[in-house]
């Protein structure tokens, strides 16, 4: 078995311990040690990291914007540090797809213990044509690992500049890229990679409930 | 026949290439139209045999390194081990140029140069023009400090009278940032071009190419010329990919040159088997001898900087430069040493994922710091005039043979001060330690007797 994340052995050294176990692992002990999981108090909404566990000041800016948030909550597994952004651009811009597989149990654990009510699963889509140079989407791959099934026919998207590319403002103030094309469910669950400032999922969520759907919140893989 | 400006251009680009259609970074109508008239061919960078996939690009044999991406109706085998230049699949094939071929236009006198080479380097020169005259192969066994670049003018220079194209390859991208800016200099006529990874320069049909083996993958029957700089350098010595790579490079008539200091036992085993052509320089270009490794063994060395602590010895070495106005190298065999010693000693220190590595390097050479702990990523390649050189734990296993002799070449480099010191510290002596300090001995004999 090799690291989905460096390709070196994940055989661990053999021990008393580890002589009969057959289980193997996704990713090696180096690899494992880099991935910054989020620790500490952070804002109760979008998780960013905050003394107190207080609502940070971007979440009381959208709070003013909407009126009322149309995001419920966010939850991240990973912070965006160096080495995470090497994997993610590894995985997202090269297109090594695998990579996601070495996050299947932390998405899984992760997912049972805060979406334990069964909230319908919508990834944000991909303009196809983005979709077709990179053959997958990366938030399709997420909602791949989690057991149930997840619905990629209520959210479509038209808009096919990169968010990475564009600027904080630029991103604030752009235009809603996404249509409803189906009567959405009351309790919906959006899936995405990063949580940069949040934008593309509250355009997504403001859209959704405009729609009929009672309460959105979402899990994404790392909050930046 | 007149060849359409649009498809001249693009015949610059993508002949003699293997790219992908992002590399290409034509639109998708452009490359159909291309695909349907013949200019272009797309070729499967997956090809599965029996159930085993082989990536085209890398040659890729290792099953354990191609991923399955999920789809509709077969799910996509992409290759793992190249994905860094882009991703090889089987949905994206790899795109070779098959229209008419570039022109290019040669310089009469390309080579600006007017120094003198010594009768062991001229003997070289006239072997390598030889060889490349008769499309054959050639090793040239030259020291540390031999001038090899400069040997090297006369070959190109014929090949380039020749209308050929040639092709200067190195595994290591410092040697190519050392190389490059030197024969731009020196053939400020020619279009060169300097590729390695995240290298913002782009071979439009260039006449000369200077390039890491790994660049060479995104190349096919390009070029007439081929000389391999350090072919005993880390990773080519080591990978099976890089050779076929080179190989692939070539046009099916071609010279190749292999340059090296430290011939490994494959080419060593070529060269008594008199299977590959040789040219040995046993002297460098200034005339005086190698330094000979000065052996210091030290007890308990490893355990003392375990400790954290300095033998009295090595310090007393290091203020002893340092009191003599000594540049000096202090190479170490783990970045975790190196770290370690430069917060200790309160000096700069380099390893091959630093970021401000180019920076550092550049202010050694420039003599605003005097000292410089390293790695070995500065065992070769690198030039730097007068300095001296230790090597800490020298019996450690990254310190090969070939690493120490390396790393003795790096002193004594000019003529104006054509002695450096270099000291091995030890606590073993190993057979590297051993090997290196009397190949020293022997290339100067062997010097003394070609000489005379």
């Amino acid at each position: 078995m090799n690291c989905y994340i460096c390709q070196n052995s994940t055989e661990p050294d053999t021990t008393w311990a580890t002589l009969l176990v057959t289980k193997t692992r996704p990713i090696c002990e180096d690899c494992e040690q880099l991935l910054p999981t989020i620790s500490g108090p952070s804002c109760p909404i979008c998780m960013r990291p905050s003394p107190q566990a207080k609502k940070c000041p971007d979440c009381h800016k959208w709070s003013e914007h909407f009126t009322v948030d149309p995001l419920k909550r966010n939850i991240s597994l990973y912070r965006y540090t160096p080495e995470m952004k090497a994997i993610i651009s590894r995985f997202k811009y090269r297109g090594d797809y695998e990579i996601i597989h070495a996050f299947e149990t932390a998405i899984q654990s992760t997912y049972k213990t805060h979406f334990n009510d069964q909230p319908t699963t919508i990834p944000i889509p991909l303009h196809p044509v983005r979709q077709q140079q990179r053959l997958f989407n990366q938030a399709e791959a997420i909602a791949q690992k989690l057991i149930q099934p997840y619905h990629t026919n209520i959210l479509t998207r038209q808009d096919n500049t990169k968010q990475s590319k564009k600027s904080r403002y630029e991103r604030i103030t752009s235009l809603n890229p996404f249509t409803v094309t189906k009567q959405p469910p009351e309790k919906i669950l959006l899936i995405d990679d990063i949580y940069t400032t949040g934008t593309t999922l509250r355009q997504a969520a403001d859209l959704l409930i405009k729609h009929g759907a009672k309460s959105v919140e979402s899990f994404t893989l790392i909050r930046s | 026949m007149h060849v359409p400006p649009l498809i001249e251009d693009m015949a610059r680009k993508f002949s003699g290439k293997l790219l992908l259609k992002s590399e290409l970074n034509i639109s998708e109508q452009r490359l159909n139209y291309l695909a349907k008239h013949g200019y272009i061919l797309g070729i499967p960078s997956i090809q599965t045999k029996f159930t085993l996939h082989k990536c085209f690009r890398c040659f890729n044999m290792k099953q354990s390194l191609f991923g399955k991406i999920p789809h509709q109706p077969k799910p996509i085998i992409y290759c793992k081990q190249c994905i860094q230049m882009g991703r090889t699949s089987t949905l994206e094939p790899l795109y070779q140029w098959t229209g008419p071929k570039p022109t290019r236009h040669y310089p009469k006198n390309p080579l600006k140069w007017r120094g003198n080479l010594t009768h062991l380097q001229q003997r070289a020169s006239i072997q390598l023009v030889k060889t490349i005259q008769q499309n054959d192969q050639l090793l040239i066994d030259a020291v540390c400090g031999a001038g090899k670049t400069e040997m090297l003018y006369e070959g190109i220079t014929h090949a380039l009278q020749n209308h050929k194209r040639i092709c200067l390859a190195t595994p290591r991208s410092d040697v190519v940032k050392e190389l490059a800016p030197r024969l731009k200099h020196d053939f400020p006529t020619i279009h060169l071009a300097a590729l390695y990874g995240g290298s913002p320069e782009q071979d439009l049909n260039s006449h000369l190419v200077i390039a890491t083996t790994h660049q060479l993958l995104r190349y096919q029957n390009s070029f007439d010329v081929m000389i391999v700089d350090e072919v005993d350098a880390f990773p080519y010595h080591h990978d099976k990919m890089l050779p076929k790579a080179v190989r692939r490079a070539m046009k099916p008539d071609s010279a190749t040159i292999y340059l090296t200091a430290t011939p490994r036992f494959k080419q060593k085993w070529l060269i008594n088997t008199n299977q590959l052509p040789t040219v040995s320089i046993p002297a460098r270009y200034h005339g005086h001898p190698l330094p000979i490794p000065s052996k210091q063994m030290l007890f308990r060395l490893t355990k003392q900087l375990e400790d954290e602590q300095l033998p009295p010895k090595i310090t007393q070495w290091i203020s002893s430069k340092q009191q003599t106005n000594r540049r000096f190298l202090l190479f170490v065999p783990t970045i975790a040493l190196a770290e370690q010693l430069a917060t200790k000693l309160d000096l700069p220190y380099v390893h091959a994922e630093s970021p401000d590595r180019h920076h550092l390097i550049q202010q050694f050479r420039t003599q605003s710091t005097s000292a410089l702990i390293t790695t070995t990523i500065l065992e070769r390649g690198v030039t730097f005039p007068s300095i001296d050189v230790a090597v800490i734990q020298a019996d450690h296993h990254v310190f090969d043979e070939a690493a120490l002799i390396q790393i003795a070449g790096r002193a004594g480099r000019s003529a104006q001060d054509p002695t450096g010191d270099v000291t091995f510290f030890y606590e073993q002596t190993t057979e590297a330690i051993n090997r290196a300090t009397t190949y020293a001995i022997r290339k100067n004999l062997e010097a003394k007797g070609q000489s005379s």
